[in-house]
């Protein structure tokens, strides 16, 4: 089951509507991911995937079904899962070396001072914050709190990141340069990343698998894209790629017209078997049937 | 009535009677033998021992057992001298070993012990007791403790941070009887001072004597259940004013009662001492007149303890007793006012003016109109509880509206009025207190007869219709 | 000139100008009613030398240096020096201070994490807050049997609320994310409410007990006045009672000097607290 890491089995979420009765945002979800695979969900605001995040996260709660992670299911937050938040969330009052050493001692309580120091440190090192240890988080720009943001996440040494918008709030330059910071260091440690953007340039610079999700409420999960990108790729000549255009213009697509429409024009939906996609030159070519539980052979096969 | 110290007299002097009349103490005599008969049982309390006093006691009461005629005692004494009289007496009287019996009154269960006073000269005994060394000659170590006020002292004796206090001669009444808080039963085993108040009425009323022209005036009291409250309106009254509708009293604390004058805020005040003479020294009252002009002799403050701390501590109550009687014996001697004066007036106990003091403990004052005038009696000191004045003060009580229905005034007079053991007290102490709990006096001319406070009562035309 | 330097000469001058007015409007007037001598030996100077009943400037300032010479005599229980006085009343403000710290962190953490506790305790503490601290001054002599006790209830109780009230504040308004870090971290509850939470809400609750101590300070003086014995309260009493408007102003420059040193000392931990986001 190596290829179903993460494993969202038909979760849903609803809240208490104004008049009695309940708002669905989503229901019936079924997602999966495996081991190092950078996935991203696109989708328009109020889909509900900040929500499916925060439920893999452990953070919220379904009202219905399980996630299951590496065979296990989630019972609340773990150090298996990091979270990188869109607005950093750095504890105002540490230091960037507090901050992350903060996370170290959080996962390894018996450490002394020394060893919890240096192994912060070396994830300060890795996301390129030497030097700037005992600064406070407020004499950090956007683009190096988040990058402290991520140094503290990878520090725990999670199983699974999880990144909420992680750039959205940084200017083109820095998102572009994090990114491929994010990509690098993805590669490097092989980290599984569940990741959320509605900028689709990253989601295709970054993901293996771009999830497209319907706009809410009773959002859905309307087809998985596969990027047909080759692994080496850079973020300067991506749009040079022969399938650059036909993924792209795949994914606006869908989020142009097809999200919204997409309730009504399709209707023999199953949810457990999102249909995968993988556009390249010419018409996306499906490569999943529908029925099939193991959907995606080739993706092993990427890595 | 006489002088009333007659219980601090010396029983071997010759040229007195041993029933009570003027205190002869301080008087020096021509003989050898009777200087030194007064030295040794002078009832002057600084200078003679605990022990050497008492012996004086005993050998008063065996002198007494032998010539029962004052007249026959007086001739022998003048016959022989007192030391030898004394001695002769010894020869076949153990004086001695009878007088530690009396003196033994058992060691006192506490011996730190707080009092609690409110800083005004009606104090004095209580207040010159300690630096004058009254309670540590009872084994007593007393804190003399200044307290901001009548309810708060009232309040902490009630909750036992004093063991005992100086209350306005009413508020043990007004305690035991829940007038204002809940009934505790309170006790006066002794009355600190008599008269020694006054009517003070800001200068711009200088022309305004009669009592008549007051109408609508703002006056000040300490407390609601005070002599002063009673005094006032009886004077008003007797005057033809109706205190409750014809004038407004207030209670105010005594050291506002001067800066309210001075601010014009009130019109005049009948308050303690040296609260009148202070708004003389500072130029912005005048006295009117002294309370002993209302009531020659009238109780004003108190020694109040609660009848819980008799029961658990009878000794140190009764030492406490005796020397707050010592005290007030002390403080009765015009030769020694001086002197007490200069005692009580450090910011410690009154934090006056030494002058303002011994103005009103000397009686020769400034009455603030340009004039000195002297009365010695202008503040006198007599411990004798006596029960009638509590009768008064509940007929008063009724007459104002503090206490409605019946009451029966000699039961509760009874009750916290102890004479009766103030009188074994003295007794013990040598002094020769007065024989009856009850006596007529006269206010304002108009005689109170202690057996028929009824009739006192339906004698006022103004009173608070109830 | 720099502008510290200007504001100081400013300060200065408004100093000069109303310690001269001060001097002015209290000048003996040096009439008097004539009296016999006898008379005027009897009386103060006031009265004899038209000395105006407000000291001067001058008389404060002699006043102030002999107590400042001397400020920790003790004569015995009713007379003491200033500084056992101030002592005296830091005490009781500090104990009732702590007291009030140590109740009102807790409780407040509570109020402010517990959505249900804090709906619970609004109506009591909406009706307790804005009662004066100097009300609670009869119930307590009467409970307590104990006035120093009761004054240092009275503190208590007046100091509690600002620090209740904000320390809820401030918890309930720790950032969610922050929050989330921790649970994230799989941080406990106690360690969360000590790392996360209280350096939070520390600011807050800072503020809290900033206003806090300025009430404490400022009621001890009238609790002090009220129950008599020791403080700068009492001391404040006793020399009303003595009609000693010199060691009142005295009393009232002290009051001040030491409710501006308290605040600043809470200012100071406030800033060290405080972290810029």
């Amino acid at each position: 089951m190596t290829d179903r890491f993460i494993s969202i089995e038909a979760i849903a979420r609803r809240y208490p509507a104004a008049g009695g009765g309940s708002t669905t945002i989503f229901e019936n979800l079924w997602l999966s991911m495996a081991r190092g695979e950078f996935g991203c969900v696109i989708g328009h605001s109020g889909c509900g995937k900040t929500t499916v995040l925060n439920i893999l996260a452990g953070l919220d709660e379904p009202s219905e079904g399980t996630v299951i992670v590496d065979g296990q299911a989630i019972d609340g937050t773990s150090l298996d899962r990091a979270v990188i938040f869109q607005s950093h969330a750095l504890l105002p009052w540490r230091t960037v070396l507090g901050n992350v050493a903060y996370a170290v001692s959080s996962k390894w309580r018996k450490w002394d001072r020394a060893r919890v120091k240096a192994h912060a440190q070396k994830f300060i090192d890795l996301v390129g914050l030497a030097g700037a240890e005992h600064k406070y988080p407020s004499e950090l720009s956007g683009g190096m709190k988040q990058r402290v943001g991520i140094a503290r996440a990878l520090s725990i040494t999670p199983k699974i990141m999880l990144m909420d918008e992680p750039f959205s709030a940084l200017d083109a330059l820095t998102r572009g340069t994090l990114q491929d910071e994010v990509r690098r260091i993805c590669l490097e440690t092989g980290q599984t990343t569940f990741m959320i953007t509605h900028d689709v340039d990253e989601a295709i610079f970054l993901a293996d698998k771009i999830f497209l999700m319907t706009n809410g409420p009773g959002a859905v999960l309307a087809e998985i894209v596969e990027n047909p990108l080759p692994k080496e790729r850079g973020r300067i000549d991506l749009h040079r790629h022969p399938y650059y255009y036909a993924l792209r213009n795949h994914i606006v697509d869908f989020l142009v017209s097809r999200s919204r429409s997409f309730a009504s024009d399709v209707t023999d939906r199953d949810p457990r078997h999102v249909p995968t996609v993988r556009p390249g030159v010419g018409e996306p070519v499906i490569v999943s049937p529908p029925r099939v539980v193991d959907p995606n052979p080739a993706q092993s096969a990427a890595r | 009535m006489g002088r009333s110290m007659s219980t601090f007299d010396d029983p071997f002097d010759a040229d007195r009677e041993l029933t009570r009349s003027a205190c002869v103490c301080g008087r020096h005599r021509s003989t050898a033998e009777h200087e030194h008969a007064e030295r040794v049982l002078r009832c002057e309390p600084v200078a003679v021992s605990e022990e050497q006093r008492y012996e004086g006691v005993v050998a008063s009461a065996v002198m007494r057992a032998v010539f029962p005629q004052d007249a026959a005692r007086r001739a022998f004494l003048k016959s022989v001298g007192a030391s030898t009289a004394l001695a002769a007496l010894s020869q076949f009287f153990p004086l001695k070993s009878a007088t530690e019996a009396f003196a033994d009154a058992g060691p006192p269960e506490k011996k730190d012990l707080k009092v609690g006073f409110i800083p005004i000269t009606c104090a004095t005994p209580i207040i010159m007791a300690a630096p004058l060394g009254f309670y540590a000659r009872q084994g007593l170590n007393v804190e003399v403790v200044k307290t901001a006020g009548w309810a708060v002292i009232r309040d902490k004796t009630i909750n036992k941070e004093y063991d005992a206090a100086h209350m306005l001669a009413p508020m043990p009444i007004a305690i035991s009887l829940g007038l204002g808080a809940n009934a505790i039963p309170f006790t006066v085993p002794a009355i600190e001072n008599i008269n020694g108040q006054g009517i003070t009425l800001a200068i711009k009323h200088k022309d305004k004597r009669d009592p008549k022209d007051w109408k609508g005036m703002k006056f000040a009291i300490p407390f609601d259940y005070s002599m002063h409250n009673y005094l006032l309106r009886y004077y008003l009254a007797e005057h033809g004013l109706d205190p409750d509708t014809d004038v407004q009293l207030r209670s105010v604390p005594p050291p506002e009662m001067v800066a309210n004058l001075r601010a014009d805020n009130i019109d005049g005040f009948l308050a303690p001492d040296n609260i009148c003479q202070r708004a003389i020294y500072d130029g912005v009252g005048f006295l009117h007149i002294l309370s002993k002009e209302i009531w020659d002799g009238h109780p004003c403050c108190s020694f109040a303890a609660s009848r819980e701390f008799i029961t658990t501590a009878p000794n140190s109550f009764a030492a406490l007793t005796r020397a707050i009687v010592d005290a007030t014996g002390h403080a009765a001697k015009a030769e020694n006012r001086k002197q007490i004066a200069e005692a009580i007036a450090p910011a410690n106990y009154i934090n006056a003016p030494v002058t303002v003091l011994e103005q009103v403990l000397t009686g020769t004052y400034a009455d603030g109109l340009g004039g000195v005038k002297t009365d010695a009696r202008r503040v006198d000191f007599d411990p004798f509880p006596w029960q009638s004045f509590a009768v008064w003060m509940l007929t008063q009580m009724k007459r104002w509206g503090q206490i409605k229905g019946d009451v029966d005034y000699k039961a509760v007079a009874e009750q916290v009025y102890l004479a009766t053991d103030t009188r074994k007290v003295m007794a013990e102490m040598g002094l020769t207190p007065p024989a009856t709990s009850y006596k007529s006096f006269a206010v304002m001319g108009k005689t109170f007869d202690p057996e028929k406070p009824d009739d006192y009562l339906a004698g006022f035309k103004i009173r608070k219709s109830s | 000139m720099p502008l510290r330097l200007r504001a100081a000469i400013v300060s200065l001058v408004l100093l000069a100008v109303f310690l001269g007015a001060w001097h002015l409007a209290t000048r003996s007037t040096g009439t008097a009613a004539s009296m016999s001598p006898e008379y005027a030996r009897l009386m103060g100077l006031t009265a004899t030398q038209g000395k105006s009943a407000m000291p001067g400037p001058l008389d404060v300032g002699a006043k102030l240096w002999e107590h400042l010479k001397r400020p920790f005599y003790d004569n015995g229980p009713n007379d003491k020096g200033l500084g056992i006085q101030l002592a005296y009343s830091i005490g009781r403000v500090g104990l009732g201070y702590l007291i009030a710290v140590v109740v009102a962190i807790p409780l407040g953490f509570l109020i402010g994490m517990s959505p249900l506790i804090s709906k619970a305790l609004d109506p009591f503490i909406q009706v307790l807050k804005p009662i004066s601290p100097l009300a609670w001054m009869p119930l307590a002599l009467y409970t307590i049997k104990d006035s120093s006790v009761s004054a240092i209830f009275v503190i208590f109780i007046c100091s509690v609320w600002p620090m209740l009230l904000n320390t809820a504040f401030g918890v309930a308004g720790v950032r969610k994310e922050w929050i989330n870090v921790a649970r994230t971290l799989e941080v406990g509850t106690v360690r969360r409410a000590f790392t996360v939470i209280l350096p939070a809400a520390a600011p807050t609750i800072l503020t809290g007990m900033r206003i806090s101590i300025g009430i404490a300070w400022l009621v001890i003086v009238a609790a002090e006045m009220l129950v008599g014995g020791t403080g700068i309260g009492y001391f404040v009493w006793n020399e009303w009672n003595n009609l000693s408007i010199t060691n009142v102003i005295i009393a009232i420059l002290l009051i001040g000097i030491v409710g501006m040193l308290l605040d600043q000392v809470l200012a100071r931990i406030t800033r060290l607290v405080t972290f810029p986001e």
